[in-house]
C-alpha cells in the first residue's frame, strides 16, 4: 500500500456516505471543491484573465512611450497610478497566480499524491487571491494605489495587496508540503521530476521572502492610517515595495521556468538526465539567489551593494548549469519538436537574457539602479515565466484540461512571445544603459523620457507578445472542450509519475496502484520492464 | 494464557506517515517566524539611520522598561518547557500530565498577552511615531502569531480529549508545540532587539 493510500476501513466508510450524500453540482460544486485540478484551473483562468488587464496596459504604456516629450494617452494625475497597476499587477495578478494554478494542477500527479496537501486550504488561497484581486483593483477604481488622491482608496490597496500575498503564501505551504510529504514510496526527494521540485525550492523561497512584504504591508496600512509619518505621502509607498518587483527578488517567482524547461526537455530528448544532483542544484541555487527580502529595509541603491552584486552575477550561473544540461540531453538523446519544446526554449533564452542583464546592472557603476533598466529586468523575469506557464499548460494539457492543445497555433506562439519578449526587454536595458530612460521607482508624475527609436522596437514587441499570447489561448480552445473519445494518457512517452493519470485525471488522481518507485524517471523503468 | 496473547499480537502501528501537518506546520511556522524577523530587521535598521543622524530613537517622554520585556521573555521560555512536557506526556499516554501541560501553555501565553498589553498601556508611545510604529508592529505582529499557536494548542487540546492523539501517534501536538516553539523563538529575538537594545 502507498504511504498516502487511505487505510481500508475509512475508505469503506467514506464510500458508504458517498451513496447517501447528494453531491453539488455547477457553482456550489466549484465553490466548496477541494480538487487540486479545478482550483488550479480556476486560478490558470482568473490569472489570463487579470493578465489581459496588466498587458493590455503595457501595451498603452508602450505607446505612450513612443513619443518621449509628452503624455498623450495617460495623465500627468493619473500616469503613476497605472504605471504601479502594471507594475505591480504583472507579478501579483499574473505571474504568481499563473505559476501556482498550473503547479497545483501538475505538482500532485508528479509526486503521485492522490490530493494536495490541505485541499480546503489550497481553495481558501484562490478565494482569498480572486477577493484580494477583486479589492486590489477597486482600490485603483476610487482613486486608490500609490500616489492616488483616495485616502481609503490607498489603505484598500494596501489591504489588498496584503491579502494576495498571504493567499500566495498559503498555497505555498500547500505546494511545498506535497512535496515535501506526499511523495509516492520510493519518490525520494533526489527522483522527484524537476518541475516539481523547481516548485518546493520557488515555495520555500516565497515563505521565506514574502511574510516580509507581509511585514510591510502591515507597517505601511498602520502608518498610513496615522498620518503617514514614516512612509511618507501616498505616492512613497511604492518606494518602499520596489524589492519585491526588482531583481533579485523578482527571480523567485521565475524558478519553475528551469524546471519546467529541464522536464520537457529531458522527455523530448528521451534521455535522463545524467548529473541529476546538478540540475536540482541549478535550480535550488536560483532560488537562493533570489532571495531578497534583505533589501525590503534598504532606503536606497548605495549600501548592501557586493551583495547584490554576488547574487545578480551567481544567478547566472543556474541558468547556464540548465542550459548546459539540456545541451547533453539533446547530444545524448533524439530530438523531436513539439511547441513546449519551443516554450521551453523561448523562456530558458529570455530568462538568461534577464539573469544576464541583472548580473550587469548589478554593479554600481553603470548607475543603473533606479532607471528604467531595472523594469527591464524584472519584465524579462515575468516574461519567462509567463511563457514557461504557458508552455506548462500546452505540456500537461490532457491533464488541466480534456484533449492536447491545437498544435499550428501552439508552434507559432513561442517564436512570436521569445521575439515580443526580447524587443520588449531589450529598449529597456538600452534606454537605462544610456541613461536616457525614465526612472522606474522615483515619483515621475511627467513619465516622460526613453529613446523614441528604441521605444517603437518596445511597441513592435508588446504587440509580437499579444500575438503570442492570442495564438497560445487559440491553441488552449480545444482543451476545454469535451472529446469524442478520452485523450491519451502519455501522449509524451513521459518519465514521470503524472503520466501515469488518465487524461483528465479523475477526482483522486490515478485508477491503478502505481509502482514502488525506483528511479527519477519511473516511466522509463516501465517501459525497459517491458 | 491473556499475556500469551498479548504476545503473540502484532507490533504496534506505526506512526502515521506521511506526517503532513507537521510538514505544513513548520512551513507555516518558518513564514510566520519570517515575518516578525523581517520588521525587526526594518526596525533596527531605521534605529540605525536614527542613531548615526545623532538622534536618540525613542521620543522624550517614552519608556520601554525592563521589568515587563524580561517577565514575558521568562514566561515565553517556561511555556516552552511546558509545551515540551505535553508531547512528552501526550507520548507516554498520560493524559492527564498532557492536560496539565497544555493548560499551563496557555496560561503562560495568556500571561505574556497580559505583560504586553501592560507595556503598552506604560511606554507612552504614539503610533504616529516612527519608533511607535515599529514597536507596536513587532510586538503586535508577534501577539498575532501567538493567538495563533494558542488557537492551535487549544484545537490539538480537544483532539487529544477526543482521543485523536496518543502514543507515538502525536503529530498533532508535535505540530503545535513546533509552531510555539517558533513563537518562542521570534520572542526571544524581540526581546534581544527591542526590549534590551531598544
Amino acid at each position: 500500500m502507498a504511504v498516502i493510500d487511505t487505510a481500508p476501513e475509512t475508505a469503506a466508510t467514506h464510500a458508504a456516505t458517498a451513496v447517501a450524500r447528494i453531491e453539488p453540482t455547477g457553482f456550489a460544486a466549484l465553490l466548496g471543491t477541494g480538487d487540486h485540478k479545478v482550483i488550479g484551473r480556476l486560478y490558470i483562468a482568473t490569472s489570463l484573465l487579470l493578465g489581459a488587464v496588466v498587458m493590455l496596459l503595457g501595451l498603452l504604456f508602450s505607446i505612450e512611450a513612443v513619443d518621449t516629450g509628452s503624455l498623450s494617452i495617460f495623465t500627468k494625475d493619473t500616469v503613476f497610478q497605472f504605471w504601479t497597476l502594471l507594475r505591480v499587477g504583472g507579478v501579483f495578478l499574473l505571474a504568481f497566480p499563473l505559476v501556482i494554478g498550473v503547479a497545483m494542477v501538475v505538482v500532485p500527479l508528479q509526486v503521485g499524491a492522490k490530493a494536495i496537501a490541505f485541499p480546503r486550504a489550497a481553495a481558501a488561497s484562490y478565494w482569498a487571491f480572486l477577493l484580494g484581486a477583486g479589492l486590489f483593483l477597486a482600490s485603483y477604481a476610487i482613486n486608490g494605489g500609490p500616489g492616488g488622491g483616495s485616502n481609503t482608496g490607498v489603505n484598500l490597496w494596501i489591504a489588498s495587496l496584503g491579502l494576495i500575498v498571504v493567499a500566495i503564501l498559503l498555497a505555498a505551504v500547500c505546494l511545498a508540503t506535497t512535496v515535501f510529504a506526499l511523495r509516492q514510496t520510493g519518490l525520494t526527494m533526489n527522483r522527484i521530476p524537476l518541475y516539481a521540485w523547481s516548485v518546493a525550492v520557488a515555495a520555500v523561497m516565497w515563505l521565506l521572502t514574502l511574510p516580509v512584504l507581509v511585514g510591510v504591508l502591515v507597517l505601511m496600512y498602520v502608518d498610513h492610517r496615522h498620518g503617514g509619518s514614516t512612509f511618507g505621502d501616498n505616492a512613497s509607498l511604492f518606494n518602499h515595495l520596489d524589492w519585491v518587483l526588482r531583481n533579485p527578488q523578482v527571480y523567485v517567482v521565475a524558478v519553475p521556468v528551469l524546471g519546467f524547461a529541464a522536464d520537457v526537455l529531458a522527455t523530448t530528448a528521451k534521455a535522463r538526465i545524467a548529473p541529476r544532483f546538478a540540475a536540482q542544484g541549478a535550480i535550488g541555487a536560483f532560488g537562493i539567489f533570489g532571495f531578497g527580502a534583505f533589501l525590503a529595509g534598504a532606503d536606497a541603491h548605495d549600501h548592501k551593494a557586493w551583495v547584490v552584486i554576488a547574487l545578480g552575477v551567481a544567478a547566472l550561473l543556474p541558468v547556464l548549469a540548465i542550459l548546459g544540461l539540456a545541451g547533453d540531453l539533446f547530444r545524448r538523446g533524439s530530438f523531436a519538436f513539439n511547441p513546449a519544446v519551443g516554450y521551453a526554449v523561448a523562456g530558458l533564452l529570455i530568462l538568461l537574457l534577464t539573469v544576464a542583464a541583472g548580473a550587469l546592472g548589478s554593479f554600481p557603476g553603470l548607475e543603473t539602479y533606479g532607471t528604467i533598466f531595472d523594469v527591464g529586468v524584472s519584465t524579462g523575469a515575468l516574461l519567462a515565466t509567463l511563457i514557461a506557464s504557458l508552455g506548462a499548460i500546452t505540456w500537461w494539457a490532457t491533464k488541466i484540461g480534456r484533449q492536447p492543445v491545437a498544435k499550428g497555433p501552439a508552434a507559432v506562439a513561442p517564436v512570436a512571445l521569445l521575439l515580443g519578449s526580447a524587443a520588449i526587454i531589450l529598449p529597456d536595458l538600452i534606454a537605462g544603459l544610456i541613461g536616457d530612460g525614465p526612472p522606474s521607482t522615483e515619483l515621475s508624475p511627467s513619465w516622460v523620457g526613453g529613446i523614441e527609436g528604441v521605444n517603437v522596437v518596445a511597441v513592435v514587441g508588446v504587440l509580437l507578445l499579444l500575438l503570442g499570447v492570442v495564438a497560445s489561448l487559440a491553441a488552449f480552445v480545444p482543451i476545454i472542450r469535451t472529446p469524442d473519445q478520452p485523450a491519451e494518457a502519455d501522449p509524451w512517452e513521459g518519465q514521470s509519475l503524472e503520466w501515469l493519470a488518465p487524461s483528465p485525471p479523475p477526482l483522486d488522481n490515478f485508477d491503478i496502484e502505481l509502482p514502488v518507485v525506483v528511479s527519477a524517471e519511473p516511466l522509463v523503468d516501465l517501459r525497459e520492464e517491458k | 494464557m491473556a499475556a500469551d496473547a498479548a504476545l503473540a499480537m502484532p507490533p504496534a502501528a506505526a506512526p502515521t506517515r506521511p506526517r503532513v501537518l507537521l510538514v505544513g506546520t513548520a512551513l507555516a511556522a518558518g513564514a510566520s517566524f519570517m515575518t516578525v524577523m523581517g520588521l525587526i530587521g526594518i526596525y533596527l535598521s531605521r534605529r540605525a539611520d536614527v542613531i548615526s543622524s545623532g538622534a536618540t530613537w525613542l521620543p522624550d517622554k517614552t519608556q520601554i522598561p525592563l521589568t515587563p520585556g524580561n517577565l514575558a521573555f521568562g514566561t515565553m521560555l517556561l511555556s516552552a518547557v511546558a509545551v515540551t512536557w505535553a508531547v512528552d506526556a501526550v507520548g507516554k499516554d498520560d493524559r492527564k500530565m498532557a492536560y496539565l501541560a497544555l493548560g499551563l501553555t496557555l496560561l503562560f501565553g495568556l500571561s505574556v498577552v497580559n505583560l504586553t498589553v501592560f507595556l503598552y498601556k506604560i511606554s507612552g508611545l504614539s503610533v504616529s511615531t516612527t519608533p511607535g510604529l515599529l514597536f507596536y508592529a513587532v510586538t503586535g505582529t508577534h501577539l498575532a502569531m501567538m493567538f495563533g499557536g494558542m488557537a492551535f494548542l487549544v484545537v490539538m487540546t480537544i483532539r487529544v480529549l477526543a482521543g485523536d492523539y496518543r502514543g507515538r501517534d502525536r503529530e498533532g501536538v508535535v505540530s503545535a508545540a513546533l509552531f510555539w516553539y517558533a513563537t518562542v523563538a521570534a520572542h526571544a529575538v524581540i526581546w534581544l532587539a527591542i526590549y534590551i537594545t531598544k
